[in-house]
């Protein structure tokens, strides 16, 4: 039976990492002043809803979790062509971990009605991957993650990947509802039209959810994380000569008296 | 969904064992190495998890390489891996044997199937650990990865949930050498799991390529500005008996096999010598190389970041620099011989 | 929402680029109630924009009001310092005034582009604009003689509006394609190069003798700060990093066999310069061009359906002494915002409806100060040995020569040292026209 499908894209806000300023009183990069940007994965995520909406049609909703401010990583996919965004914020949701994070874009998935949702490889601050398995886990749905190429199979209802594995790939076909994490990379992300990035950014607003909403609001947030950060370090960066040399000579003369060769 | 748990009814180190086509891959005697100081520490055994169709030699393999018991599931069902029956094989182990620690190599199918567990076993995890610790006091898992732009180190716990699971990638860890001499038992599990948990199934399967650069002592590296011509890169990386790596950029163009992407989503390589030759430094990549012990950079650009994570750099065209670096250390090399 | 949204006409103006030209225009237009459409190549206004610098900032701080104490100043400008190069040697000057170290400061600040372009056109955007980045104007959009809108490199990239802003800096290919303005010759057109070093805040402070807030600016002319070229050498001295550059005419830098990275290099080898740069690790380096025709190189500004500010409209002042562009490019900005709500309320756009904005324009400080110096240019290209190699050379000798501790008196050296200067200068005659012309340089 062959249908149009509902696609949701979780895209996720990430500090900009083109935009870490040097701390002018203590020196270190600062992080917190960065601007908010739509994780570069994400771009391929997004992309990967588009072209399936284009092959067996539907509509493409993008959700993210986070606060207020990560409207804009919304604006960004619907100025590329997402047709509705839909923003998980609540202070409930504060100090989740993967776990929660899985559970909130689950739980919207279901009320979207989703047949596939499309999420990026990993994001570029917590970087974990697991949040895509995770929502497919909470959900009972199948999951493909790396994947490089995509192939809509609406008359069966399924979705087949070729996905990256260690030495080589596979192809597999996985039955709807599917959450799938595209590899980095895997396709060229879209340039938004300049009217429809227009039109994000001034008339586009999203519908909010919060955790009551989903019905989840006791198995959200920092108390219902497993994990918790036990402390941070900061990493000894590694000693590094950082000498320029000018000639090849210069340079293996340096290397063999290190030993290096 | 599952509440809190006695977190003392929980022990044992588990360490599951990655295989494919019946052949382990290296990160699972990784983490063999790795759990069994972890278990050493906690007084505790160290268990390894073995799935597939065809893998009892496995399990003998991880008792050499430091397991005291190894589970083994063989059931065709297994092979090759779907996310489906092995997580649900592995809730049901959990709910049965409750481990403490489980560690998962942060490979593809270890990551597909670590994020998938997590969730109905409601783990603590943690990924792509780069140090692990037990905290003296409460005996819990330190957990420790570097954080966004890696210039600090986050320490994961987890307190109130088990088991606690990290995830590690290729290569932190040196692997566990096998001892003919070590006993251990080897149980076999029945297969818990029917039709109902199988959401996909694999149409095709093309895997072959098994280089290894972890163990390299010496890695010339390529990235984006070889433009896809890795010629000079083979010349150095040959004469110095090394082996060749990427950027996931250069692995993306199709340049060269993604088994040789160095950094976060690649291996982590620590060689005595790493050569990076038009790689601009991304923190994605300086991740997985950063333990180098002597590091040179050739880029033509001379704001790159590379050189401020290297310790020689030279500022030029990567295919007048490498040739003539070549050529300068087999004159060397001839004129010392 | 999956119908193809269209803002053609929604806008009033459309603004072609964030810099401070651009966002003064747009600020002026929002806060009185027009609609504005702010275009930007850069991820984020200011990205990439280069400058020295110290701001001026008086209408910045008007337009702005209380929000300006929040903008992101590094430090105000407490100290200013000339230096005249020969190869190995410097004369310089020193200003510290007391005034300057209280606020207002002189509205004169060291600033990161970065963070306060980025600063002013969120003022912009609170007051009511739309900014879309990433975005590159290449070209406009004609009906007849009118300018009706502009092209972008996006997809479905056009739009219309009844007004467009051409705000898009010294590198002014728009208005150029679209015959709006002539490029530039090289004589008029300098280049500069400039790299940003981080140091401990300490080590900024002890070297050029600041506290917490203040900051200095070193100018250096001579040999020394930039071979034989009209032009000259800069040190600003931000919170924790210094901007070293060199700024010199395209002309002069063809002839010089060295490169402009090399001869920045140079530049921070000079005994007189090597002390206050040295350590510290590089953190961005950026090359731009200047324009600095003066007033002679100011283009039509009012157009059909479009006016042009800013350096687009080479509105800046370079003549050695005074380096200044941004005040004028948010003067202009400002003026020509006003002139913009003014037509668009009387139903029109044409050129002859936005002549308020070169007629303020030229009776405000802005014209005036282009006028004033617009002999400069020409003159330095005629005296440029004397000005950059004689005269610093020529001084230094004169110098020793007055200082000198031997077995002479004193009188004997100062009237050998006067011998020297005035034979630099070419004599009674030679000196006297030479004082003449330079009159006008401190006036
Ligand atoms: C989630 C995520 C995970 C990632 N994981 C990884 C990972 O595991 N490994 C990884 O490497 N990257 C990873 N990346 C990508 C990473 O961010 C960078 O994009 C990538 O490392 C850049 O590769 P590159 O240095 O080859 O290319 P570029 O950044 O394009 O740099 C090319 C360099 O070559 C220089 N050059 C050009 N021509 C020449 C020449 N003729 N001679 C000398 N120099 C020349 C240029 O100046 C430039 O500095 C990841 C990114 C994300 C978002
Ligand atoms: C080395 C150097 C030192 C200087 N030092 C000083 C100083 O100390 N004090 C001082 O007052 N002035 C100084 N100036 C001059 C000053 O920087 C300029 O006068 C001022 O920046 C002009 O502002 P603007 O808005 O007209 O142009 P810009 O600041 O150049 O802004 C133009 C903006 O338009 C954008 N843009 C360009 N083309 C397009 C397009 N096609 N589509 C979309 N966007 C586009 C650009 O990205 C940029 O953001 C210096 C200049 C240089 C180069
Ligand atoms: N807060 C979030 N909101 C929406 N999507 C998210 C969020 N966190 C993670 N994701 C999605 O999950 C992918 C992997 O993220 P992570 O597991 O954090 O590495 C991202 O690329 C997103 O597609």
């Amino acid at each position: 039976m062959s249908r149009e499908w509902n696609i949701v894209v979780c895209v996720k806000q990430v500090p900009d990492a083109d935009d870490v300023s040097i701390d002018p009183d203590t020196g270190t990069l600062n992080r917190s002043d960065a601007e908010a940007v739509l994780n570069k994965p994400d771009y391929n995520a997004v992309e990967t809803a588009l072209r399936l909406k284009e092959a067996v049609g539907g509509t493409v909703t993008a959700v993210t979790m986070g606060p207020p401010f990560a409207k804009a990583v919304l604006e960004a996919a619907v100025g590329l062509g997402a047709d509705d965004g839909i923003l998980l914020t609540d202070r409930a949701f504060g100090g989740s971990d993967t776990w929660p994070t899985s559970l909130a874009l689950a739980a919207s998935a279901e009320e979207l009605d989703g047949d596939v949702v499309i999420c990026g490889e990993e994001s570029t601050d917590s970087s974990t991957g697991q949040v895509p398995p995770g929502i497919a886990a909470h959900n009972d749905w199948s999951q493909l993650t790396y994947v490089e190429e995509l192939e809509p199979r609406p008359e069966n209802d399924e979705l087949v990947a070729t996905r990256d594995i260690e030495g080589g790939h596979e192809e597999v076909a996985a039955s709807l509802p599917v959450v799938v994490a595209v590899g980095f990379g895997m396709n060229e992300p879209r340039v938004a039209g300049l009217h429809r990035k227009i039109f994000s950014e001034t008339e586009f607003e999203p519908e909010e959810y919060s955790a009551s909403d989903l019905g989840i609001e006791e198995s959200v947030g920092l108390a219902a994380s497993p994990t918790s950060v036990g402390g941070m370090d900061t990493a000894d960066p590694v000693e590094r000569e950082r000498e320029m040399v000018d000639s090849v000579d210069e340079l293996v003369d340096k290397l063999q008296s290190e030993g290096a060769i | 969904m599952p509440g809190e748990v006695d977190t003392d009814e929980y022990e044992d180190v588990w360490v599951f064992i990655e295989q494919h086509e019946s052949e382990a891959a290296k990160v699972s005697w990784e983490l063999l190495q790795k759990g069994r100081e972890l278990a050493d520490e906690k007084g505790e055994r160290l268990v390894a998890l073995v799935m597939g169709e065809d893998v009892s030699h496995l399990a003998e393999e991880a008792i050499e390489r430091g397991a005291d018991e190894v589970l083994v599931v063989e059931d065709p069902i297994f092979e090759p891996y779907l996310p489906g029956p092995y997580g649900e094989q592995f809730s049901e182990l959990v709910e049965e044997r409750k481990p403490d620690i489980v560690l998962i190599g942060g490979s593809h199918t270890g990551r597909d199937f670590a994020g998938r567990v997590a969730v109905p076993t409601y783990a603590g995890l943690t990924a792509d650990c780069t140090e692990l610790e037990i905290e003296a006091d409460t005996h819990l898992l330190l957990a420790k990865r570097p954080t966004f732009g890696g210039d600090a180190m986050a320490t994961i716990k987890c307190v109130e949930h088990r088991p606690q699971m990290a995830t590690v990638r290729p290569g932190v860890f040196d692997a566990a050498e096998p001892d003919p001499d070590r006993e251990g038992t080897t149980t076999e599990v029945e297969a818990a799991v029917g039709e109902e948990n199988v959401h996909s199934r694999v149409l095709e399967r093309v895997v072959g390529d098994i280089t290894d650069i972890t163990d390299a002592e010496v890695i010339v590296a390529g990235g984006f500005g070889t433009e896809g011509e890795f010629g000079p890169i083979e010349e150095l990386a040959d004469l110095l008996g090394g082996e060749v790596a990427a950027t996931r950029e250069a692995v993306e163009e199709g340049w060269i096999e993604a088994a040789r992407q160095v950094g976060q989503t690649g291996k982590t390589v620590k060689p005595d010598l790493y050569v990076a030759a038009g790689i601009s430094g991304a923190i994605q990549h300086l991740e997985g190389m950063n333990d180098s012990q002597t590091i040179v950079a050739i880029n033509d650009d001379p704001n790159a970041p590379i050189f401020d994570d290297a310790d020689y750099g030279i500022v030029g065209d990567l295919f007048e620099v490498l040739p003539a670096l070549t050529d300068a250390i087999r004159d060397e090399q001839e004129g010392t011989a | 929402m999956t119908e193809r949204p269209n803002f053609d006409d929604y806008f009033d103006a459309i603004v072609v680029g964030a810099g401070l030209a651009g966002s003064a225009a747009a600020l002026t237009m929002a806060q009185q109630d027009l609609e504005v459409l702010l275009i930007e190549r850069g991820n984020y206004p200011g990205a990439k924009n280069v400058f020295g610098g110290t701001m001026y900032t008086p209408r910045i701080r008007e337009l702005t009001g209380e929000g300006f104490e929040d903008a992101p100043v590094e430090r105000h400008l407490g100290t200013k310092r000339f230096g005249l190069l020969s190869t190995e040697d410097e004369t310089a000057m020193s200003i510290k005034p007391g005034q300057w170290q209280e606020s207002p400061h002189n509205d004169t600040y060291t600033v990161l582009r970065g963070n306060f372009d980025e600063w002013f056109a969120d003022q912009a955007i609170e007051a009511g604009a739309t900014l879309i980045t990433e975005t590159t104007v290449t070209d406009l959009v004609r009906e007849g003689e009118s300018i009706v809108g502009v092209e972008t490199d996006r997809p479905d990239g056009t739009i219309h509006a009844p007004m467009v802003v051409l705000a898009e800096g010294g590198n002014s290919l728009v208005s150029e394609a679209a015959d709006l303005k002539e490029t530039d010759p090289p004589e008029k057109v300098a280049i500069g190069v400039k790299e940003v070093r981080k140091y401990d805040r300490e080590t900024i402070e002890e070297r050029f003798g600041l506290g917490e807030d203040d900051g200095a600016a070193y100018h250096y002319f001579g040999e020394g700060a930039c071979g034989g070229g009209v032009g000259g050498g800069f040190i600003y001295t931000n919170k924790r990093t210094l901007a070293i550059g060199v700024a010199y005419t395209i002309s002069d830098a063809i002839e010089d066999d060295r490169k402009p990275d090399e001869l920045l290099s140079d530049f921070k080898e000079h005994p007189a310069v090597a002390p206050l740069v040295k350590g510290g690790r590089v953190v961005e380096y950026s090359a731009k061009s200047i324009p600095e025709g003066g007033a002679s190189s100011v283009p039509e500004l009012a157009h059909d359906g479009a006016v042009i500010i800013g350096d687009a409209a080479s509105l800046l002042l370079n003549n050695g002494i005074h380096l200044e562009g941004t005040n004028m490019a948010v003067e202009s900005g400002y003026l020509a915002g006003n002139a913009i709500v003014e037509a668009i309320h009387a139903g029109r756009t044409d050129a002859a409806a936005l002549q308020s904005y070169p007629e303020e324009l030229e009776s405000s400080y802005v014209m005036e100060n282009l006028q004033n110096y617009d002999w400069f240019s020409d003159f330095a290209h005629d005296e440029k040995q004397f000005l950059f190699q004689q005269l610093p050379k020529a001084l230094t000798e004169a110098e020793l020569e007055f200082f000198k501790q031997d077995y002479e008196p004193k009188e004997t050296h100062a009237k050998r040292a006067k011998n020297m200067l005035l034979r630099a200068a070419g004599g009674w005659t030679g000196a006297a026209k030479k004082a003449w012309k330079y009159r006008k340089l401190l006036s």
